[in-house]
């Protein structure tokens, strides 16, 4: 099988006044692919294996054309499964039960994607909602296939009720590592914190279809990205010098992941985060480090960030990259920030300011909800965040964007207000 | 750094195996050589002491940046230690250091080579370690053959100005350096040395004085030798550093000075270059910085030294070797990397 080429460029300041030891750095991580660009998707024979999850609970019965809209996306997703890949159709309720096929995994060809199709109709909402067994149910189907990349979709409408949070919790747990999650919330009576728990788990994105016709196409386009993916359970691997601490690694674009409490030790100086699977994509990560200050004019190796992919020859190291320490006496070089740790600094920055202003909201503290939205419009107006600019306006009314000067709306929908909660950790890039 | 061991036994020609410090045939000692030639990055980090690098020069322990070529290195045989170090504000280390270890038919002996290469030549880093090299493998080789310490100094001087006149090609600027050295064996201690690079005798107990052995083929002196004027002025004077004696092709046929011993009694030879004795000439101060340390941890009391040095402002390349006296007595910490 080929291999994904990757590359590590570092962008940071390595110069340090004397006598303190933070470092920063945006670490650039390309995946070239395999150097199969152009083929079709359907010719890859990269091994896979998909489970969509349908939400057949009573509440998907109505208002509207929910259910019709729900078999629609999963029969746009089952299109976009390329021949050869092992997929299920897994329907959720209190219980899991799975649609098609009768048991384990299936191979996909026109013939299978037309009969999965086909138990689609069978469908019918009705019973309660159990996420925590619907992940289970994928794992069980997933955990046979340790020589592919493994990936679910999971579609719900509404909050995680007939099993406790700890059992939630505790699938969760069971489940990270053996797959990875897309979860698509429909409607507004879903909870965004628990799908941003089991996306976050495991390595996926959430995000909300506030219209289920929207479904079939964000369904297609779902798959079809995972179909893209070339390679499955990379690390990052975080070298520090003895006695260095690290603060923080963080995912910056294309959103914003904290991967920081997700660390597992590899080796007494090195810790490994996970980075899940990759296609031919580019991601960011902020990695904050405090290491002992040298003397100045002394030159140190800060971290060293390792792409490792692990197979069963072991793990093995894609690429490598370097954040550097230099102290120096002089102020003009070691107080110039590099713009893109910046940058994501203020994005980083723009995800939380929004969460606050949420929570805030929803704990009736108005006025610090708006001094918290109006931090959020101030650096998305300036670093170019546009979509986030408008997720703002959707709950704010905006007086003056360059300072953050900003109103709560009286009335905003639950759609708006989900909307931004969803979609505020995506980032952009820097401006040129 | 490289470790030598003649391919044969000096003694009867009898192919030597690896790591053999005795030939299997005779039984004779093999030498040990060790030289600092600036090509290969050393084997500790100067900030934690790991021995481990990775590929691109970084320590794998506490990630300073690894001391390349000449930059840093220290060497260590029995009774002998010593350290050259690029110092702090030059951008390389012009300064060589060479030692060994060898049997000779009167007993063990011991010795150091130190040049500083003159700046104002041209690739003065090849010239001195050009010399060094050279002069240590003649010393062994002499030495071995029966020499006194005085007659080996000579020949070796004279074999470390040829390699440093073979340098030169069509320059017009030919490469240069100060050179000296020193030979410890059981009967005497004898230095030789061309240019301001010194010897310093340093006694093991305080009611002998130290004493400098080497005068400085400088201006200024000249004119301290002649008691014309006071070491302490003279560091700071204008020609202090102004060298009227060097090894190179444009200093004619070299004029080596020697001085011996005999019978000093228990201490440590110390030679050094500039980078030292610029921050302290003074021999009794010398003595201060190095005992009685020198006496248990020959690489400890050089670190010390270097540290001393550095400290000060580290203006010059700075070389240091301390040869135990009698030869090959002083204790070798466990934590130092010894020859093989």
């Amino acid at each position: 099988m080929n291999r994904p080429e990757f590359t590590i460029e570092v962008s940071q300041n390595e110069y340090l006044p004397a006598g303190t030891g933070e470092v920063n750095a945006i670490v650039n991580v390309t995946s070239t692919g395999s150097g199969a660009d152009g083929r079709s998707a359907m010719q890859d024979d990269t091994a896979a294996a998909e489970v969509i999850i349908i939400d057949c609970s009573g509440s998907m019965k109505a208002p509207g054309p929910k259910m019709i809209r729900a078999r629609e996306a999963t029969a746009a997703a089952i299109d976009a499964i390329r021949d050869g890949v092992a997929f299920a159709v897994v329907a959720g309720t209190h219980v899991a039960t799975q649609v098609y096929p009768s048991d384990g995994l299936i191979s996909a060809d026109p013939a299978t994607r037309q009969e999965a199709k086909f138990a689609l109709t069978r469908l019918h909402p009705d019973g309660g909602t159990a996420i925590g067994r619907w992940l289970l149910l994928a794992r069980e189907l997933l955990a046979t296939r340790e020589d592919a990349l493994r990936h679910a979709i999971l579609l719900t409408d509404g909050r995680n009720e007939h099993e406790s949070a700890e059992d939630l919790a505790a699938a969760i747990r069971r489940c990270e590592g053996v797959f990875s999650c897309d979860c698509r919330g429909v409607g507004t009576d879903w909870v965004v914190d628990e799908l941003r728990t089991i996306a976050t788990a495991l390595l996926g994105t959430v995000d909300i279809v506030p219209d289920p016709a929207g479904l079939a196409a964000d369904f297609e386009a779902m798959m079809t990205a995972s179909m893209a993916k070339e390679v499955g359970d990379i690390t990052l691997r975080v070298w520090t010098p003895e006695g260095a601490i690290v603060r923080f690694v963080k995912q910056v674009w294309p959103a914003v992941e904290d991967l920081t409490a997700r660390r597992t030790q590899a080796a007494p100086q090195a810790g490994d985060y996970p980075a899940g699977a990759w296609g031919t994509e580019s991601r960011d990560y902020h990695v904050c480090v405090t290491v002992r200050p040298a003397a100045v004019d002394d030159k140190m190796l800060a971290a060293r960030i390792s792409m490792i992919h692990t197979t069963a020859e072991g793990p093995q190291t894609l690429a490598q990259g370097k954040i550097l320490a230099k102290w120096t006496d002089d102020e003009a070089e070691s107080t110039r920030i590099n713009r893109h740790v910046a940058h994501y600094t203020g994005q980083a920055e723009i995800a939380q300011a929004i969460y606050d202003g949420i929570e805030a909201r929803k704990a009736g503290d108005d006025d610090t909800a708006a001094a918290e939205f109006g931090r959020a419009v101030a650096l998305a107006y300036a670093s170019g965040n546009q979509d986030t600019s408008s997720l703002l306006a959707n709950v704010v009314d905006v007086i003056d964007a360059s300072t953050g000067t900003v109103r709560l709306k009286p009335k905003v929908s639950d759609a708006d207000e989900m909307l931004l909660d969803t979609r505020s950790t995506r980032t952009v890039r820097v401006k040129k | 750094m490289q470790s030598l061991s003649p391919a044969t036994c000096p003694g009867c020609g009898t192919p030597a195996g690896g790591g053999d410090n005795f030939c299997e045939a005779c039984g004779q000692e093999l030498a040990v050589t060790v030289v600092s030639t600036g090509t290969v990055p050393v084997g500790a980090c100067s900030n934690c002491r790991s021995p481990h690098f990775s590929d691109d020069g970084y320590c794998q322990r506490c990630g300073r940046r690894a001391p390349v070529g000449r930059d840093h290195a220290e060497l260590v045989l029995p009774g002998i230690a010593g350290v050259t170090d690029r110092g702090v504000r030059h951008h390389r280390n012009e300064d060589a250091l060479a030692l060994a270890a060898t049997h000779t038919p009167g007993g063990p002996a011991t010795m150091a080579v130190v040049c500083d290469g003159v700046s104002s030549s041209e690739r003065p880093d090849e010239a001195s370690a050009a010399a060094a090299e050279r002069a240590v493998h003649i010393l062994t080789a002499t030495l071995r053959a029966g020499a006194d310490g005085e007659e080996a100094l000579i020949a070796a001087v004279l074999g470390a100005n040829s390699a440093v006149c073979d340098l030169a090609g069509d320059s017009a600027n030919p490469p240069a350096a100060t050179y000296v050295s020193g030979v410890v064996t059981s009967a005497a201690v004898s230095v030789c040395w061309v240019g301001d690079s010194r010897a310093y005798w340093l006694p093991a107990g305080p009611g002998r004085g130290a004493r400098l052995l080497t005068r400085d083929d400088t201006v200024v002196g000249h004119l301290v030798a002649e008691g014309l004027i006071a070491e302490a002025d003279a560091v700071a004077a204008p020609g202090a550093h102004t060298v009227t004696g060097w090894l190179g092709a444009d200093a004619g046929t070299p004029e080596p000075h020697t001085v011996t011993i005999e019978a000093p009694g228990p201490g440590v030879l110390l030679l050094c270059s500039d980078g030292l004795w610029n921050y302290q000439p003074d021999p009794a101060g010398l003595m201060q910085l190095a005992m009685p340390k020198a006496l248990t941890d020959l690489p400890g009391a050089a670190a010390g030294l270097l540290a001393f040095a550095l400290d000060g402002g580290g203006r010059d390349n700075i070389t240091i070797a301390l040869i135990a006296i009698p030869p090959g007595q002083a204790v070798v910490t466990a934590d130092h990397r010894s020859a093989p």
